[in-house]
């Protein structure tokens, strides 16, 4: 009873009570304000625009990919996949680094190669650099329904006559629209709240998370801060409960298929190879990001000197409490998100306590929240007593960790569900009370689902910026804060430098979660 | 079958369960003898898992009393009833070994390690399952987990054991097997068992008692032989087994035999056990192996005979089922003996015997 209290205390105090206290901090006049201010308004229209056209670009490259991945013979595949990894595994904003690197001022392409001089930054650089960070969100999704059609479906269509393009358009296509468009919603989620790309980038084509740390970071105003976080929530939220109950639940409908027993058929040849080479333009570009990132780790001075060096590791080590202060952070909230959702998703599903519905609700709510509108509202709502948390390494634990809740939510709920009432009462019939039952057997069987949501998690939090940005302190900078400091100074090879850092560390990571799942017969889904 | 209700180690009294607004069990008791296997049989949303588990103690009941062993239970929690339950889908648990599975319950109760490897090994060896013990459950064909599932229950040593459709996952053919082979067992340990299924074959070959259930109602309680010859109402001799109705009237009671009339006539039913009186509207209720038939080709019915014509046959080998329309009625006919005049077609005659014919008073 205890338990419940301190759960459902805790979720309100650090879901809803920040989510308040930004929505009504402004007044009405501050509101009515981001309509007059042309440049607010603007950010707006941007925000929506970078969303839309970046949404439909990554949605094409990830049903390709997963297209080719899933049903074609070619070459590379395992390669392919792994691209579609990378991006999820790596601070924001390395795709934008890498793409100044590439053609900026200093740029191995625009100076070396072609010496010429071009401004890049605006939409277009910034349309490029999110399709190219968020197609992989995408694929998971389509991947997943792709690969759960019934092989049955498309030869009983080929068998009534059909051609293989009206296969593909009558049958395969209307079957993963749901993944489709779910692959959609999530990636829109993203776009709108991405910070890190615009913020190094977008140049005068300023958006919505941009202007709205702008206001704070520069003129520490918090009244039109919070009306441009809350006009970004406004879309977050609806796409994010479209995704959710719209989408999510047609396309779960599909995922639970039988395994495959027929081989796929045949995509026309011209059709194949076509579907290849856009695979392999889009690795090649991701491997020359990465590429580029790991030249300019080792270089002595961008663009000037390319000799090889350690110095950029050199500083990076002295700085090294700054990746230490990323690791432990990571570490705990994650830790503390992976405990709590367990709790939180078994009183969900097991006890009736009345207002089940809507702590399930509070349990997903983070999802659709900006992680900048909730770092704002963390230092809105805790910078007084009786929680004063502000500079401290506490505040950074718990909002990476409430950020992080419906990632673990979601996979505990879902092994609970597994689980069945049923496995449950065997204990119970065999003479076990309620807290042997829920040590014995509800306990272990969590494992698996508590692993991969503390993975997935650490993952999240070790390369977030749109949080932690808010709630650093002097004392209590992450990596990818000096990541961003060094980059705004142009110090592009320490930049480089830290960012292999911390991409090693996420696959290092990566790999003991994958290990640990892999003995006991599951894999890691991102 | 009638018994003294102290001899009943399963006592359930006018046991009442909502949910929400469904009444899933509705005013039921039910006595289950010492020793005996008694079945609850319905179809499908009638009840028969709630009330199992009203017994097992994971709901409790919102009306009503049960007993077990003589001690009202209500309020127990379930992991102090002592009534092991074997699952429809099974339930092992996953994360552990068949020996771990079959093991939990001695673990919880304290049992010495030594005293705990001696009973899993017998049952182990009951169960042919030897070899298996460091297998994880979905290792195990669907067979295999089944008795796994039963073995679970059974190495608790309690002398009850609670069934809910334990062959419902296995193969039709595993499943006539495992029948005859757990009837035995039960036999041979003498545990009282209580047994849920929707399918009548199974019920009427394993069980000493059967309560056919309807709705949340227990509609009749009896041995296979009386559920099945006679049926209480339409509803128990249309679920168990085929059926046909007849509507008749009582004629008159003469001697030991009761004289009713039908469309086809009249036909004398013998007296034991009814309490019907003269003029009273009944049905009657015969069965289509107590149906006789044969050719007619000139069009007339004699005496307790109907005229009519096959509209459908199908041939099983052992013997031949006929839809014959009479009037306005159609019958169902099983020939069991096939080879006596091959399938017949077209017009025959159909007719009774009052020895088989059994009444249904309450209907009319
Ligand atoms: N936990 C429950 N919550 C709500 N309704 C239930 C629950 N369990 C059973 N019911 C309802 O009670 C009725 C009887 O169910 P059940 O006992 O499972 O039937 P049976 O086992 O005979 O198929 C059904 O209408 C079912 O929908
Ligand atoms: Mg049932």
């Amino acid at each position: 009873m205890l338990t419940i209290l301190c759960i459902v205390l805790a979720t309100f105090t650090f879901v809803l009570w920040p989510l308040i206290k930004v929505v009504t901090f402004p007044t009405i006049d501050d509101y009515m304000n981001f309509f007059r201010v042309q440049r607010w308004y603007y950010a707006g229209l941007h925000s929506l625009y970078m969303t839309f056209i970046s949404t439909i670009s990554c949605t094409i490259i990830a049903f390709i990919f997963a297209y080719t991945i899933v049903r074609l013979d070619v070459p590379f595949k395992r390669l392919f996949r792994f691209i579609t990894v990378l991006p999820i595994v790596s601070p924001p904003f390395i795709i934008a680094l890498s793409y100044i690197l590439l053609f900026g001022g200093q740029g191995i392409i625009t100076k070396h190669l072609l010496n010429i001089k071009v401004d890049i930054y605006g939409w277009q650089g910034l349309w490029l650099v999110q399709t190219i960070t968020f197609f992989p969100y995408a694929y998971a999704v389509i991947y997943g329904v792709l690969r759960a059609i019934s092989t049955n479906l498309e030869y009983a269509a080929f068998n009534l006559g059909a051609s293989p393009w009206q296969v593909f358009r009558d049958v395969i296509f209307p079957l993963c629209r749901p993944g489709v468009a779910g692959g959609a919603l999530v990636v829109a989620i993203n776009v709108l709240a991405d910070f890190g790309n615009p913020l190094l980038i977008a140049g005068n084509f300023y958006t919505l998370p941009t202007e709205a740390y702008m206001q704070i970071a520069g003129w520490y105003n918090l009244p039109t801060a919070s009306v441009l976080a809350t006009a970004l929530l406004l879309p977050a939220v609806t796409i994010f409960f479209l995704q959710r109950y719209w989408v999510g639940r047609r396309s779960y409908v599909t995922i639970t298929g039988k395994e495959i027993d027929l081989a796929f058929s045949k995509t026309p040849s011209l059709v194949k190879w076509l579907l290849f080479s856009v695979c392999l333009a889009v690795t090649t570009v991701v491997i020359l990001v990465y590429g580029v990132l790991v030249i300019g780790a080792f270089s002595q001075a961008w663009g000037y000197n390319w000799a090889l060096t350690l110095k950029n590791f050199r500083y990076m080590l002295a700085r090294f409490v700054e990746i230490y202060n990323s690791l432990k952070f990571a570490f705990l909230s994650s830790l503390l998100a992976a405990s709590f959702s367990m709790v939180l998703a078994y009183i969900v599903q097991k006890k009736q306590i009345g207002i089940n519905r809507f702590l399930d609700f509070l349990g997903i709510l983070p999802g659709a929240i900006p992680g900048l509108f909730l770092g704002i509202g963390f230092i809105m709502a805790f910078n007084e007593k009786p929680l004063a948390l502000t500079g401290t390494g506490l505040i950074i634990v718990l909002g990476l960790a409430f950020w992080n809740i419906p990632t673990c939510y979601s996979s505990s709920l879902a092994g609970l569900q597994q689980i069945g009432n049923s496995v449950e009462e065997a204990a119970l019939n065999l003479g076990a009370n309620n807290f042997r039952s829920f040590k014995d057997i509800i306990l272990p069987l969590l494992q698996v689902p508590f692993l991969s949501g503390f993975a997935v998690s650490f993952l999240r939090a070790i390369t977030n910026l749109s949080v932690v940005i808010f709630l650093v302190s002097p004392r209590t900078v992450v990596g990818t804060i000096s990541i961003l400091g060094l980059v705004q100074n142009g110090v592009w090879g320490s930049a480089a430098a830290f960012t292999v850092t911390l991409i090693t560390i996420a696959f290092v990571v990566l790999g003991i979660a994958q290990l640990i799942m892999k003995k006991t017969g599951k894999s890691l889904d991102i | 079958m009638s018994l003294n209700p102290n001899d009943a180690i399963i006592r359930i009294q006018n046991v009442t369960k909502w949910f929400g607004s469904i009444k899933a069990v509705d005013n039921v008791s039910l006595n289950v003898p010492r020793g005996s296997f008694t079945t609850l049989l319905g179809p499908s949303g009638c009840g028969k898992t709630t009330l199992m588990r009203l017994i097992a103690g994971f709901y409790e009941a919102d009306g009503g009393d049960i007993y077990i062993d003589c001690k009202r239970v209500n309020g127990v929690p379930p992991y102090k009833r002592n009534t092991p339950l074997v699952f429809q889908e099974y339930a092992l648990f996953p994360h552990m070994t068949i020996f771990e599975n079959i093991s939990y319950g001695l673990k919880l109760k304290g049992l010495s390690k030594t005293e705990i490897k001696e009973k899993v090994d017998e049952m182990l060896q009951m169960f042919s399952l030897q070899g298996m013990e460091n297998r994880f459950p979905r290792q195990l064909s669907g067979g295999q987990q089944q008795r796994v599932a039963l073995a679970r229950a059974l190495v608790m040593g309690q002398s009850i054991l609670l069934l809910d459709e334990p062959l419902s996952n296995l193969d039709a053919k595993l499943r006539v097997e495992v029948r005859g082979e757990l009837r035995e067992l039960q036999q041979r340990l003498g545990i009282t068992t209580v047994y849920v299924t929707h399918d009548q074959d199974e019920a009427l070959s394993m069980s000493d008692v059967i309560a056919v259930m309807d709705n949340g109602i227990i509609r009749q309680i009896g041995s296979p032989w009386e559920i099945y010859f006679k049926p209480r109402n339409k509803f128990v001799a249309n679920f168990v087994g085929t059926v046909n109705f007849i509507q008749a009237k009582i004629k008159e009671i003469a001697g030991s035999n009761i004289i009713a009339s039908y469309a086809g006539g009249e036909i004398s039913i013998r007296r034991e056990g009814y309490s019907v009186s003269p003029g009273q509207r009944v049905i009657l209720a015969v069965r289509p192996e107590c149906i006789s038939i044969s050719e007619n080709n000139d069009g007339v019915s004699g005496a307790n005979q109907l005229f009519g014509e096959i509209k459908k046959s199908s041939f099983l080998g052992h013997m031949i089922r006929y839809w014959v329309k009479c009037r306005e009625q159609e019958f169902i006919v099983d020939d069991f003996n096939p080879s006596r005049h091959g399938c017949m077609s077209g017009k025959v005659n159909i007719s009774f015997d009052g020895n088989k014919v059994h009444i249904l008073e309450g209907e009319g």
